[in-house]
């Protein structure tokens, strides 16, 4: 439910993360060459554009959010559902139009026109019909529609995609500009859309307007964490803040692996580990000059750090062998201690997976370290959202005022009677409570846990595991702990569209490709210094360039 | 027209008479025809993105051309002839090492006189065909990997591991012995049903005549077999580019993108994973070109040795 949802949005990060290893900057391919424009935001033009912030908790939360920063902040941590949840929207939000919706769908499509849709849309006061198709291909039938300019009035786009999909050149043709609906204190006469954090509604601006709203979106937002099996380290004395420096790691590398037991301490961590050695996840300005990850000699010191972990026999030999779908089962059987993973990982279901294996299982984090153990140890912030719905640029400004309202509905707050309604459905038919906490029946399972309206529009993110308080103390005070160490990493939340020459140097794939090679222990540092050479001279520098030119130059960092 | 039977001394049919009279064997190809159209000749339009620098959200008719410059930049890349090289590496190691395997395993099964244990037989090498590759390559890693059984008996008895996994150089080996494992009991099927195509009274006349074990086979099982082999040749080297994709996909992260990159993953890795389908379009649509080129020389070959290749000439 609310755990399994906030999972998949970070799983989802995660992965557009590891398979690009850009956080941040929505990079966007441009595949017509005749166009140049970046679509990228400059920060004057998108501060008039963004709604204004107005926070709205009609729950109290029982870990109240910390504020790290501008745009950073941790989630609130639940550990009880009010028993008798408020209203925040009186009366019905529509006026009886009819609308359809696409969004992905994790999991069995529910039957059309099912008790909770129906239930919805009378209680939304529209006709909507919700499309939900399958996730795993949602990135191959969406283009279909775009491509025939046959999107539906309401479409879930997901952000993970800008590296591979155009969705700038969409907006304003074929999805609506809110900018008139939402911008500044407009968004005010929905106070449920106000109560998202600016950050998350620059994810949907291109061009300076505002064209997308916001699902799941979270102040804390990090490409992921480098977890540790807390049950087994504290039992042999060992916590997470003693761990202080790469050095620290590498010896509990040492201290933990016992292969003869079939126990490595290790499994892969490059990709959550090494900003450690005060690596931007690509670009980073310095003295106003743009500079690339891979043009800073700290990043062949991690790439050493690396190296060593794995040819000192610390890393699981089936990491090595590149089986990363096995990682949790190994974690859970205790075969790794160590492992890195997007933050989504620390839910209920994970920890009832974990019992079930052994019963004192008990997932840790290691604070933000730098790995020379002095420096300011750094996390960098990950866009504020990777889920994002737009409304169809066909639609009349009154249909677009009904809907806006649909999703000021969908994005009431933790707890309140429009939540329990979109996330449980109606008490008796497709929930009961147990132990005051709502639980699916059968056909809440079946109907209301496939999630389809959240995609549309829903606040952000909470942490609430009922029945695993422990996975909601730990992971909230997690956060409270390193959200000082949050940075913003240039190019924060900006949309960038590049031509396709860019965005294939952008992703550099042979250089990733031996970088994994060497934190594998099959190459040398050298071999991943001669990759790189060949980047910079096939692409890199000229990219460098275009940056510099286009985005920097003309919109600033971002930051 | 006479209804007796067709002489073929008689002038060529006409094109009407001919339909009719093959109307029902056309009939039962329909399936296989509209199969072909749908799955392999109406997705060649994609090519077409080739030439373009295709946008999946904006289509092929609004995308934009750049008519060779993909091919270009395709042949200018060192990684590109990388995996050229390994495909053609890999595809020789299987000729030599693969190719043979599931003749000799056919002539083998073909002397075993029990009945009973030659289907047995049979039905354990088949079995592994219907694994999957993701399968497959676990239940290896699970039996040689580093943590695996082998591995941890070695280490249990402070024996030095054996790394055969993760080591790009032995690669070649490692992906020969698993299609084998996988695919060796299969390709006999092929083999099999030529041996039973063979008429058994050759056999008798030739032990009559005093003929041993040894001759009858070279006499008589090998020369029936010939044609069969030379045209499973011709199909084999026709395909010298496709080495497979799951396995390499599959095992590319073990020993590193030079050791497993092949033709086929280069496409995915280098067209499809990073956005660029063009590149990737590209890069099969040139495979596709040699592919060609390496099956008509090959049937061509087979028509000089007086053997029927693809078609009988």
């Amino acid at each position: 439910m609310g755990n399994e949802l906030s999972r998949r949005h970070f799983l989802g990060a995660a992965a557009a993360i590891a398979g690009t290893a850009a956080a941040t900057p929505l990079l966007s391919a441009c595949g017509d060459g005749a166009q140049q424009t970046t679509g990228a935001n400059s920060e004057a033009g998108l501060k008039a554009a963004l709604p204004a912030y107005v926070p709205n908790t009609p729950v109290k939360p029982d870990i109240p959010s910390v504020a790290g920063g501008p745009d950073v902040l941790t989630d609130p941590g639940f550990l009880s559902y009010p028993a008798n949840p408020v209203a925040t929207v009186s009366g019905k939000p529509g006026k009886g139009g009819s609308y359809t919706a696409v969004t992905p769908l994790w999991g069995t499509v529910p039957t059309a026109d099912n008790s909770f849709y129906q239930a919805m849309n009378a209680a939304l006061g529209v006709t909507l019909a919700m499309k939900p198709a399958d996730g795993n291909n949602y990135a191959t039938i969406i283009p279909t529609m775009t491509a025939a300019r046959k999107l539906p009035d309401w479409i879930q786009l997901p952000s993970w995609w800008n590296p591979n999909f155009n969705v700038g050149e969409l907006a304003g043709t074929q999805l609506a500009d809110l900018t008139p609906y939402l911008a500044g204190d407009k968004v005010k006469k929905y106070p449920n859309l106000a109560a998202i954090p600016s950050g998350a509604w620059r994810a949907g601006a291109w061009g300076d307007k505002l064209y997308g709203i916001p699902s799941f979106s979270s102040g804390f937002a990090v490409a992921g964490v480098v977890f540790h099996r807390r049950d087994v380290l504290e039992a042999k004395g060992i916590t997470a803040d003693q761990v202080r420096s790469a050095a620290d790691l590498m010896n509990l590398g040492k201290e933990l692996t016992n292969a003869k037991a079939g126990v490595w301490a290790f499994d892969d961590v490059w990709t959550y580990m090494f900003p450690s050695w005060n690596l931007p996840l690509k670009w980073a300005v310095d003295g106003g000059k743009l500079v690339h990850k891979y043009e800073m000699p700290a990043f062949l010191d991690a790439m050493e750090w690396h190296y060593t972990l794995a040819t000192s026999g610390y890393l699981h030999p089936d990491a090595i062998a590149g089986d990363n779908a096995n990682a949790v089962t190994r974690f859970y059987a205790g075969k790794t201690l160590i492992g890195g993973g997007g933050a989504g990982a620390w839910n209920l279901a994970d920890h009832q997976s974990g019992v079930a294996a052994n019963p004192n299982y008990r997932r840790g984090a290691f604070n933000a370290l730098a790995a020379d153990g002095k420096s300011a140890p750094r996390i960098f912030l990950g866009a504020s959202t990777s889920e994002i719905s737009y409304l169809n640029a066909n639609l009349k400004p009154a249909q677009i005022e009904e809907l806006l309202a649909v999703a000021n509905y969908l994005a009431a707050p933790y707890g309140t009677a429009e939540y329990t309604m979109v996330n449980f459905g109606v008490e008796g038919q497709h929930y009961t409570r147990q132990n005051g906490v709502p639980t699916a029946t059968d056909e809440g399972k079946k109907d209301v846990q496939a999630q389809t309206f959240p995609f549309l529009a829903s606040p952000s993110a909470v942490v609430s595991n009922p029945g695993g308080d422990v996975v909601t103390k730990d992971y909230t005070s997690w956060q409270i702990a390193n959200v000082k160490a949050l940075t913003k990493p240039v190019f924060w939340n900006m949309n960038i569209t590049m031509p396709q020459w860019a965005s294939t140097a952008d992703a550099a794939q042979a250089v990733e490709d031996t970088v994994k090679d060497c934190y594998h222990g099959k190459k040398k540092v050298s071999d991943v210094q001669a990759a790189i050479s060949t980047w910079k001279s096939s692409g890199g520098d000229r990219l460098k360039q275009w940056m510099t030119d286009n985005v920097l130059n003309k919109y600033g960092t971002g930051q | 027209m006479s209804s007796g039977p067709m002489s073929t001394g008689r002038p060529r049919l006409s094109r009407l008479t001919r339909l009719r009279r093959d109307r029902s064997l056309l009939l039962m190809t329909v399936p296989a025809v509209v199969l072909l159209l749908v799955f392999n000749y109406a997705p060649l339009f994609g090519l077409v993105t080739a030439f373009q620098e295709y946008d999946p959200l904006i289509g092929v008719w609004h995308s934009g051309w750049v008519g060779l410059e993909q091919f270009g930049q395709l042949l200018g890349d060192p990684l590109f002839w990388e995996s050229t090289v390994n495909t053609l590496y890999l595809s020789f190691v299987q000729l030599v090492l693969f190719f043979p395997i599931p003749i000799a395993l056919a002539l083998l099964l073909n002397s075993v006189l029990s009945e009973r244990l030659r289907n047995f037989v049979q039905s354990v090498v088949y079995l592994p065909h219907f694994f999957s590759w993701v399968l497959a390559i676990t239940i290896f890693q699970q039996m040689l990997g580093g943590a695996g059984v082998l591995n941890q008996f070695l280490r249990g008895h402070d024996i030095g591991t054996w790394d055969v996994m993760t080591n790009p150089h032995t690669f070649a080996l490692l992906v020969t012995s698993q299609a084998i494992w996988k695919e060796a009991g299969w390709s006999i099927i092929v083999f099999l049903a030529a041996l039973a195509a063979i008429n058994t009274d050759l056999y008798e006349a030739a032990a009559a005549d005093g003929a041993g074990r040894w001759r009858r086979m070279w006499h008589i099982t090998l020369p029936g077999l010939r044609g069969v082999v030379v045209l499973m040749l011709v199909l084999r080297l026709g395909n010298a580019l496709s080495v497979g994709f799951e396995q390499f996909l599959v095992q590319r992260d073990a020993v590193g993108h030079d050791a497993a990159d092949v033709l086929d993953t280069f496409s995915f890795y280098y067209g499809i994973a990073t956005g660029n389908y063009s590149y990737g379009a590209a890069a099969g649509l040139f495979k596709s070109i040699i592919s060609l080129l390496l099956i008509w020389g090959a049937n061509k070959l087979a028509h000089a040795f007086g053997e029927d290749g693809l078609y009988r000439k």
